[in-house]
């Protein structure tokens, strides 16, 4: 029996392995990822969740768009100065920057948040994927299918890491530094950054020691 | 849009070989500032060709407008959009709270995983490129509605005047 990573693709292979996956200790961690055991799952059981039906005809005109939070122009503004920067166009990115922190310092903050309220904020966004990559298959939409990819990988390694905090608190830590793909967003905890990022491929020098002084 | 193309060079990549200088009709690679000049390159490629190092490449002049996009799908990546930046608040003001420690880092490198992640989603909910008239007309809506007194107005009108 084979298991698969949901987060990066590693296949624990048990015979060649030679441990069962279910002996494998409870804190055992991806030795690609990081993630937890519980991120992996059988390879031949293909994922047989219940098709989602989305009215592809339900489009355009008679679907109203709501006016965009300062949360998601921070994101747009933050987008559009990385990619000012692509195209060596200094001055628009510093503009865009700007824009981008205006929006960022007014976002209103969220009542009561807490590590376990994270926890579950992350447990939703994984929870909707599906729904966002079937719509954006029944429109044909590409680039909408394409940003789930990686989207959702990291995502749930955001989750995997909170659930390891919130199982095993500083210890999980210790000794260790925390490390962002600047590419994907993927975050590594561990001493050094991985040779290659595990979602997107990048090189080491892609990653970022977070550590509180940027 | 022209098919015309302009010559960039890549810094990290640029190891002086100096190569384009030599092949270059025109002297647009021959500046101090290490950037083509885009007045003077006319797309011709040579110097792209000629280095040694791949560090030239040809880009477009300007860009193809987006691939139109349907309101269901704009809705439903600014539905993911909304709960992740509401999630990267949440992770970034506990992280502020937070002296120097693991779990403000970790919390800071989730916060900063979230914009990424959203940035990406935002680019596909319509504003991939910067010189789209889709950005052109949320700065021409934020110019004319301010979202609060504070709102930088001069930052968006330098922007439409800078973006094509």
């Amino acid at each position: 029996m084979k298991y698969v990573c949901s987060i990066c693709g590693y296949v624990h292979d048990e015979a060649e392995k030679g441990i069962p996956f279910q002996e494998l200790p409870a804190d055992w961690k991806c030795p690609w990822c990081g993630a937890s055991k519980s991120d992996f799952a059988p390879q031949e059981e293909k994922e047989a969740s219940a098709p989602i039906v989305t009215d592809a005809s339900d489009l355009s005109e008679t679907h109203e768009l709501q006016k965009l939070s300062a949360g998601q122009l921070a994101a747009l503004c933050s987008s559009l100065a990385r990619g000012c920067e692509k195209q060596y166009k200094a001055e628009e990115s510093r503009l865009f920057k700007e824009l981008a922190n205006y929006f960022t310092a007014i976002t209103p903050a969220v009542e009561d948040a807490t590590v376990m309220t994270i926890a579950d904020a992350l447990k939703e966004e994984i929870a909707f994927y599906p729904t966002l990559k079937a719509t954006a298959e029944a429109a044909k939409d590409r680039g909408a299918q394409r940003v789930c990819v990686w989207g959702e990988k990291v995502t749930r390694m955001l989750y995997s890491l909170i659930n390891q905090y919130l199982e095993k608190g500083d210890q999980m830590l210790e000794g260790k530094d925390v490390w962002l793909c600047t590419v994907c967003g993927f975050v590594y905890i561990g001493k050094d950054a991985p040779e290659l990022c595990p979602v997107c491929k990048v090189p080491a020098w892609k990653f970022e020691k977070i550590s509180g002084r940027n | 849009m022209s098919n015309k193309k302009i010559a960039v060079r890549n810094l990290r990549l640029c190891t002086k070989d100096c190569l384009c200088l030599y092949v270059c009709p025109t002297g647009a690679t021959d500046t101090e500032n290490s950037i083509i000049d885009p007045e003077k390159c006319i797309g011709c490629g040579e110097c792209a060709l000629a280095c040694p190092s791949a560090a030239i490449s040809l880009v477009p002049a300007d860009y193809p407008e987006q691939q139109p996009k349907t309101n269901i799908v704009i809705s439903a990546l600014n539905d993911q959009a909304q709960r992740k930046s509401s999630t990267e608040k949440a992770a970034s003001q506990i992280a502020a709270l937070m002296a120097d420690c693991g779990l403000g880092y970790l919390l800071e490198a989730m916060a900063r995983s979230e914009r990424l992640v959203t940035e990406d989603i935002m680019r596909e909910a319509g504003y991939m490129l910067p010189q789209s008239s889709n950005v052109r007309q949320l700065l021409e809506e934020l110019v004319a509605n301010p979202p609060t007194p504070s709102f930088p107005i001069e930052t968006a009108k330098k922007l439409l005047k800078l973006l094509p």
